[in-house]
């Protein structure tokens, strides 16, 4: 594969409004792209407009965007930089293949006008897995194999970022999987910096390195992928996102022969989850525990089938209506972790839990949930 | 020798093809703006395009008459110009044919343009292609079709007019004498063998062009073709 490009961050400062008859986007921030950047909100956040703001599909924004000291917007200077001239690759929720080329043909489309090649043509082709779909129409691709073939050509057109809209929404599980692994295979191939639009959090959290958070058309978040959607966890309107831990773990066994992996959270503690594929080469494991998932104990619970127990210290206690959400902290050594619990009120009171009282967080191992496997 | 008929034919060919290229010429960006076009002067413009569609060609045919005159600007610019008279010339029935045939050709292509609407566009220019790369290399081929349809529809229409000729053209072999007046003319002079004649070409020639025009849009062949692939 080429050479990566140098590794410095592409500075994208978004300082925009667009106004609808119902709807108004607001943006002013600056982002550093390095990996995959997330943007997340739910419908009407105004998260695909913004990629179209940037893509320069969106006529009539107001205020200016600036691609490292380039402009691609000033509306005081009436200047807008064209679609096409921005070298910003698009990948759309609808494929949007064109449907007079076969594969081979919407790949070319790409290439072919791309102005200072360096990708290897069927490199890509090979990366993407695409080789044996080459000739076929586009008509008689899956969901799928549609998006694969959009990513590829979205990258023969070697943008210097790449934007991606929802491209997983219309897809069924096991082909979301295929193409999270594959965003993360060509992240990892071609440092292409990435800004990926979508309402589903599980998603993000699996291949994002950064969030950024929109809602009712404006940021209410922009923080690296664990911590904000630990702040998320915290937002005011009830049920944002599902409360959780997001976590990077080593792994420490992909299989222990019981059916069961072991990741390593700190110097004392390990969580258990079901098995890992036994041909994964990775290193450490994107996952997160719901909070409703977790439980918690006053005494080490050692006569239990719940496989995770964690000593902790109880930092956070706030209620909302009648549920409990819980921040505790692992604090051995120097990996400290924080976890989210979601209990009742009832619970609560029955166990009169406090801030800095030392419990036991319970929970199974198929509470440890990952996209990618 | 050319037989009157046979000159007859020889200019309504004439007459049809340049009516047809030119009409594609004009009738494409026409069709284009008027698909894109969102302001609301679009109905006028979309109402004069369709006027032939209803008017009696005579009312067209007596108003570019007047038009075409000498007495008149139209008409004066073009003697100024090239020092021929406009009215009963090739030219005139050449303009007043684009005129006659224009909805023919603009309105199946602007339902084309509009049913491709705006994303395939979009995927294009996102890949560096700009306005006349995507018209030329995702529009053109994806509404082939409908070219296809306006171009063919246009030439038949234009082979069979009658009155806005007989108006603007009058009936001068080799000028302005096409086929339908031809016809006519037998008629008038009771040859109905060789009004036959023309009749029955007029007919099948027709007929086997709007087949054809069926043939290549029918969702058969496009099975076939694929399957071909």
């Amino acid at each position: 594969m080429t050479s990566p490009s140098l590794e410095l961050d592409l500075l994208l400062s978004i300082d925009i409004q667009l106004c609808f008859e119902k709807f108004n986007l607001t943006i002013q921030q600056d982002l550093s792209l390095r990996g995959i950047t997330g943007v997340f909100g739910h419908s009407g956040s105004g998260k695909s407009t913004l990629l179209r703001a940037i893509a320069g599909l969106e006529k009539g924004v107001d205020g200016t965007i600036v691609l490292n000291n380039a402009n691609l917007i000033d509306s005081k200077t009436c200047s807008f930089v064209k679609a096409e001239h921005r070298n910003i690759g698009l990948v759309f929720q609808d494929s949007r293949l064109f449907p007079h080329l076969n594969v081979l043909d919407n790949l070319k489309f790409a290439a072919k006008r791309c102005p200072n090649r360096r990708l290897n043509f069927n490199e890509i082709i090979k990366l993407t897995e695409l080789d044996s779909l080459l000739q076929k129409h586009v008509d008689e691709l899956s969901g799928g194999q549609k998006q694969r073939v959009a990513l590829a050509r979205a990258i023969l057109a070697e943008p210097k970022l790449l934007l991606l809209d929802e491209p997983l929404s219309a897809l069924d599980r096991q082909a979301k999987t295929s193409l999270l692994k594959l965003m993360l295979n060509i992240q990892n191939e071609l440092q292409l910096p990435m800004l990926y639009v979508s309402h589903s959090l599980d998603e993000l959290q699996q291949v994002c390195d950064k969030l950024l958070v929109l809602s009712q058309g404006k940021v209410i978040g922009y923080d690296g992928i664990h911590p904000m959607i630990h702040q998320l966890n915290h937002a005011q309107t009830y049920d944002f996102i599902h409360q959780q831990t997001s976590l990077s773990l080593p792994i420490k066994t992909l299989n222990n022969g019981h059916g069961l992996a072991t990741l390593t959270l700190n110097e004392h503690d390990e969580i258990y989850l079901p098995a890992l594929e036994e041909n994964s080469t990775d290193e450490t494991l994107r996952c997160f525990i719901l909070a409703s998932d977790i439980s918690i104990s006053l005494t080490e619970p050692i006569n239990s089938s719940i496989v995770n127990h964690l000593s902790a210290k109880i930092s956070t206690i706030s209620t909302m209506k009648n549920k409990v959400l819980i921040t505790a902290h692992c604090a051995k050594g120097n990996g400290e972790q924080e976890f989210f619990i979601n209990i009742s009120a009832f619970s609560q009171q029955k166990l009169a839990l406090m801030t800095k009282q030392r419990v036991y967080l319970q929970f199974k191992a198929s509470a440890v949930r990952t996209y990618l496997y | 020798m050319m037989t009157p008929d046979l000159l007859a034919l020889f200019t309504t060919l004439k007459m049809a093809a340049l009516t047809t290229i030119i009409l594609l010429v004009i009738g494409t960006p026409l069709a284009w703006y008027l698909a894109k076009m969102q302001s609301r002067f679009k109905v006028i413009i979309e109402a004069i395009v369709a006027l032939p569609l209803v008017l009696p060609p005579t009312v067209l045919g007596f108003y570019l008459l007047i038009a075409f005159s000498p007495q008149h600007l139209p008409g004066q610019l073009w003697q100024q110009a090239t020092g021929h008279q406009l009215a009963f010339s090739f030219s005139a029935i050449v303009i007043g044919s684009v005129l006659y045939s224009m909805p023919f050709v603009v309105q199946p292509l602007q339902k084309a343009f509009e049913q491709l609407g705006e994303p395939l566009l979009e995927a294009g220019a996102m890949l560096g292609a700009n306005a006349m790369d995507r018209f030329f290399n995702i529009v053109l081929p994806i509404t082939k079709a409908s070219f296809i349809t306006a171009a063919s529809l246009g030439f038949a229409h234009t082979v069979g007019e009658f009155g806005v000729i007989l108006m603007i053209g009058g009936n001068i072999p080799g000028e302005t004498r096409v086929l339908s007046i031809a016809l006519f003319d037998h008629v008038e002079a009771f040859d109905y063998a060789k009004a036959h004649v023309l009749a029955v070409s007029l007919l099948a020639g027709s007929m086997v062009l709007l087949a054809s025009i069926y043939l290549l849009n029918s969702p058969r062949r496009k099975t076939i073709e694929r399957i071909g692939k």
